[in-house]
C-alpha cells in the first residue's frame, strides 16, 4: 500500500515537473518572440525613430599674425569677410543629423549644426525614392548640387577650411543650405551620367544677397559624369552653373552692389583605391565667376554717396592629392585665384587689386578608426594681396556618435 | 485597324519582360555566385564589391549607382555589413523597384538566423555589428536558407521562370548536400585556431573547430605591438592549428606571428574570387576547409 501511494506520488510529481518545465520552454519561447519583435504601444515607436548622429568638429588654430590682423584680413576685389577664426580652441560646430524614410516614396533629412552662436537649420529637405525614369526630385533647403565641396558637409571636407575659390565666390562654407527645389535625372545609358537642375531662393550672401529679388531667382545646372578604369580607378567630371540675381555688400566696406551673377565651374575628381589599406585622391574645381551691375559707395540714402558700374570676371582653381596608408592620410592642396581672369573694371577702368592670391596647404590625418579623425594642417596663406602671408597651424579633432551614415563617392 | 496597332504595341513593350533576362546585382561576389546557381541562363548578374576589397570599407563609386538603377532586384549581404555605402546606392538609384519593401530589394541575412548578436553595443567595443556576425557565407545550411529564398524572389519577379528556379534550386541544395558530407568529413573537429579578424565564427560553429583568441584586440582595430607581444606568449603557450587570415589584410601580423610562434599562418579566401581557385562558391568552401586541415 504504501509502496503504491509512493509509486502513484513519484508519477505525479514527473508527469507535474515535466509538465512545469514545457510550460517553462513554452514561456520562454514566447517571451523570446516577444522581445526578438517589439511590440506594445510604445515599444514599437523605437524602430520608427528617425536615425540620429552627432558630429563634433573642434580644432585649434594657431597664426602667425595678431587677432586683429586676422579679424580684417580679407581678399580684396573678391570678399570683405574675414574667416573670422579665433586663435586657440575654437568649436566649429556640434551637427546633429537626423534621417529616416517619411513613407514610401520620401525620405527626409535635417541638418542642423549647433555652434556656440545658437542652433541653425541647414538643412531640411525630402529625397524621393520612388518616382520612375531615373528621375529624383529633391526638396526644402539642401545643398545645391552646384561643384563638388559645395555638396559636402565641412566634416567629410579633406582639409580643414575650404579652398580660396569657394571663400572668393560663395562664403567659407560653399553656397550653403539654400531653400528650393531640385530635380535631378540618371539616364539608362553605358556610362554613369547625372544631370541636374535647380530653382532656388537665391539667398548666398557673396552670389546673391538675401534681399536680391522677390521670390526664387537662382538657377542652377550641373551634369555629373563617371568611368571606371578597372576595378581600382574612377573619374568623375562635369561643368555645373549658376545664375541669379545680386544685391550684395561683401564686396567692399561701405558699399552695395546690385547687378546680375553668374557663376561657372567644373570639377574633376579621380580616385584610386589598388587595396584594402591604401588608396590615392586627386580632385580639382575651377570656378569663374561674372557679375555685372552698379556699384553705390556710402549710405544710399545719403546724396554724397557714389554710384559706379561694376563688372567683375574673376576666377580661381584649387588641386588637391589625398594619399592613404592604412590609418594615415597625407594630402596636400594649392589653391589660387585670378589665374587666368581678373576683370575688375569699375566704370570702364581695370582696377589694380595687388598681388595675386594663392595658397598652399599640407595635411596630414590620423583616423583611429571610422569614427574619429585627428588632423594637422599647416597653411602659408597669401591671400590679402598686400604681400602679407600668414603661416596657419591647425590641429582638428572630427567625432561622430550615432547612426553610421553612408556616405557619397 | 487601331486595336491591332494598340495591342501590337502592347505586345512590343511586354514583350521584352517576357524573354528579358533578369537583372540581378549583387553587393558580394557569394551573393552574385549563388544568385548565378539558382537563376543560371534566367539572370545577368553585376557584382559590385570586388574580390580584393574589404566589404566593410567600400565606396558608393557613381557605376555602382549605374548599375543599381538598371537591377530588377538588388542582392546584399544584410546585418548592416554594407551600411557604409547600400544606403547611398538605394536612394541614388532612383529606382523604385529596389527600395526597401519592394519584391527587388532582397537582403541575404532575412533567410538566416545570426550568431552572436549581441545584448547590448556600443563603438568602444570596436566595429561590432549590433545585428549579429554578418559573415554567414561561410555556413552550408545558412547558404541553402539563401538560395531557397533567392529561387522564391526570382520567382515572384519572372513567374514565367519560376519552375526552372525550382528546379535549380533542387540541384543546388542535391549538391549542397553532397559537398557537406565530404566536408563534413574533414578533420576539423576539435582544432583550435587564432584568427585576424572575427569572420570564422559560421565556419568554426558549423563544422565544430574553435577560435580561442583574434589578433584584432576588437573587430576593426589593428593591434598595437603591445598587443602583439602579449599574443606571441598566448599562442605559444596554447599551441593553436594555426591562426587564420584573409588575403586582403591582416598577412603582415599573421606572418609575424607565424615566425615568431612556429604555428601555422592560415590564409582563408574570405569571398569567393579572393583566390584563384575559389571561382565559386562551392570552390570557395573546398578551399576554406581544406586549408584547415591541411
Amino acid at each position: 500500500m504504501k509502496i503504491r501511494c509512493l509509486l502513484v506520488l513519484l508519477f505525479s510529481a514527473t508527469l507535474v515537473s515535466s509538465s512545469f518545465g514545457e510550460d517553462v520552454e513554452s514561456r520562454l519561447k514566447t517571451l523570446e518572440d516577444t522581445t526578438a519583435k517589439v511590440t506594445g504601444l510604445f515599444g514599437g515607436s523605437a524602430m520608427t525613430n528617425p536615425y540620429l548622429s552627432l558630429i563634433v568638429n573642434t580644432f585649434f588654430y594657431h597664426s602667425g599674425l595678431s587677432q586683429s590682423e586676422l579679424d580684417s584680413r580679407t581678399i580684396p576685389g573678391f570678399t570683405n569677410v574675414p574667416l573670422g577664426t579665433r586663435k586657440g580652441f575654437n568649436l566649429e560646430s556640434a551637427e546633429l543629423f537626423l534621417f529616416a524614410p517619411v513613407d514610401p516614396y520620401l525620405n527626409l533629412y535635417a541638418n542642423i549644426p549647433v555652434t556656440e552662436e545658437g542652433v541653425e537649420l541647414e538643412e531640411a529637405y525630402f529625397v524621393t525614392s520612388s518616382l520612375p525614369a531615373g528621375l529624383q526630385v529633391k526638396g526644402g533647403k539642401f545643398k545645391s548640387g552646384f561643384g563638388r565641396i559645395n555638396g559636402q558637409h565641412p566634416h567629410a571636407w579633406d582639409f580643414v577650411d575650404a579652398p580660396l575659390n569657394y571663400r572668393a565666390f560663395m562664403g567659407a562654407e560653399g553656397m550653403g543650405g539654400e531653400k528650393g527645389i531640385q530635380v535631378t535625372w540618371l539616364p539608362e545609358l553605358p556610362i554613369y551620367l547625372q544631370l541636374g537642375i535647380e530653382a532656388l531662393q537665391g539667398e548666398n550672401d557673396l552670389l546673391f544677397g538675401p534681399d536680391a529679388k522677390d521670390g526664387p531667382h537662382a538657377f542652377t545646372f550641373f551634369v555629373k559624369a563617371s568611368v571606371d578604369f578597372g576595378d581600382s580607378s574612377t573619374v568623375l567630371f562635369g561643368p555645373s552653373y549658376v545664375a541669379g540675381k545680386a544685391d550684395i555688400s561683401t564686396i567692399a566696406d561701405g558699399t552695395t552692389f546690385r547687378g546680375d551673377t553668374d557663376l561657372f565651374g567644373f570639377e574633376l575628381v579621380y580616385k584610386w583605391k589598388p587595396s584594402r589599406g591604401r588608396g590615392f585622391v586627386l580632385q580639382s574645381e575651377y570656378l569663374y565667376r561674372k557679375q555685372a551691375g552698379d556699384l553705390r559707395t556710402g549710405d544710399p540714402a545719403d546724396p554724397a554717396s557714389t554710384l559706379e558700374s561694376l563688372k567683375r570676371a574673376q576666377d580661381g582653381i584649387y588641386v588637391q592629392g589625398l594619399y592613404q596608408m592604412d590609418r594615415w592620410r597625407i594630402g596636400a592642396r594649392y589653391d589660387v585665384l585670378d589665374p587666368f581672369k581678373k576683370d575688375f573694371i569699375l566704370s570702364g577702368t581695370q582696377q589694380d587689386l595687388g598681388k595675386q592670391p594663392w595658397r598652399a596647404t599640407g595635411a596630414l590625418e590620423f583616423n583611429p578608426s571610422e569614427f574619429t579623425r585627428v588632423r594637422l594642417q599647416y597653411t602659408r596663406d597669401e591671400s590679402s594681396r598686400d604681400g602679407k602671408a600668414d603661416n596657419e597651424l591647425y590641429l582638428q579633432m572630427l567625432l561622430g556618435i550615432g547612426a553610421h551614415a553612408a556616405h557619397s563617392f | 485597324m487601331r486595336k491591332t496597332a494598340i495591342v501590337l504595341i502592347a505586345l512590343l513593350l511586354s514583350a521584352p519582360s517576357a524573354f528579358a533576362k533578369v537583372k540581378v546585382v549583387a553587393t558580394l561576389p557569394w551573393i552574385g555566385s549563388i544568385a548565378g546557381k539558382i537563376g543560371k541562363e534566367q539572370v545577368e548578374i553585376a557584382t559590385l564589391v570586388k574580390p580584393n576589397q574589404d566589404p566593410h570599407l567600400v565606396e558608393a563609386r557613381p557605376s555602382m549607382i549605374l548599375a543599381t538603377r538598371k537591377a530588377d532586384i538588388l542582392m546584399y549581404n544584410g546585418l548592416d555589413l554594407e551600411i557604409g555605402y547600400l544606403p547611398v546606392l538605394i536612394e541614388s538609384s532612383r529606382n523604385p523597384g529596389i527600395q526597401p519593401g519592394k519584391p527587388g530589394n532582397f537582403d541575404c541575412s532575412h533567410f538566416v538566423t545570426a550568431l552572436e548578436k549581441p545584448v547590448s553595443v556600443d563603438r568602444s567595443m570596436g566595429d561590432v555589428h549590433p545585428l549579429g556576425n554578418p559573415h554567414f557565407h561561410f555556413s552550408p545550411a545558412r547558404i541553402l536558407s539563401v538560395a531557397e529564398g533567392m529561387a522564391g524572389a526570382l520567382s515572384v519577379l519572372d513567374p514565367s521562370h519560376a519552375d526552372a528556379y525550382k528546379t535549380n534550386l533542387e540541384a543546388f541544395r542535391e549538391k549542397v548536400r553532397a559537398k557537406q558530407k565530404e566536408w563534413s568529413a574533414l578533420p576539423t573537429k576539435g582544432r583550435r585556431f587564432v584568427a585576424y579578424h572575427k569572420l570564422f565564427e559560421y565556419l568554426a560553429a558549423d563544422f565544430g573547430f574553435t577560435i580561442t583568441a583574434y589578433v584584432e584586440p576588437k573587430p576593426g582595430i589593428p593591434p598595437s605591438a603591445a598587443y602583439i607581444e602579449r599574443l606571441i606568449g598566448t599562442i605559444r603557450e596554447s599551441r593553436p592549428n594555426g591562426i587564420l587570415t584573409t588575403p586582403i589584410y591582416g598577412r603582415k601580423e599573421v606572418d609575424f606571428l607565424a615566425g615568431k610562434t612556429g604555428v601555422r599562418g592560415i590564409v582563408i579566401p574570405h569571398d569567393v574570387g579572393a583566390t584563384p581557385g575559389a571561382q565559386n562558391w562551392f570552390t570557395f568552401m573546398d578551399q576554406a576547409l581544406s586549408a584547415l586541415v591541411k
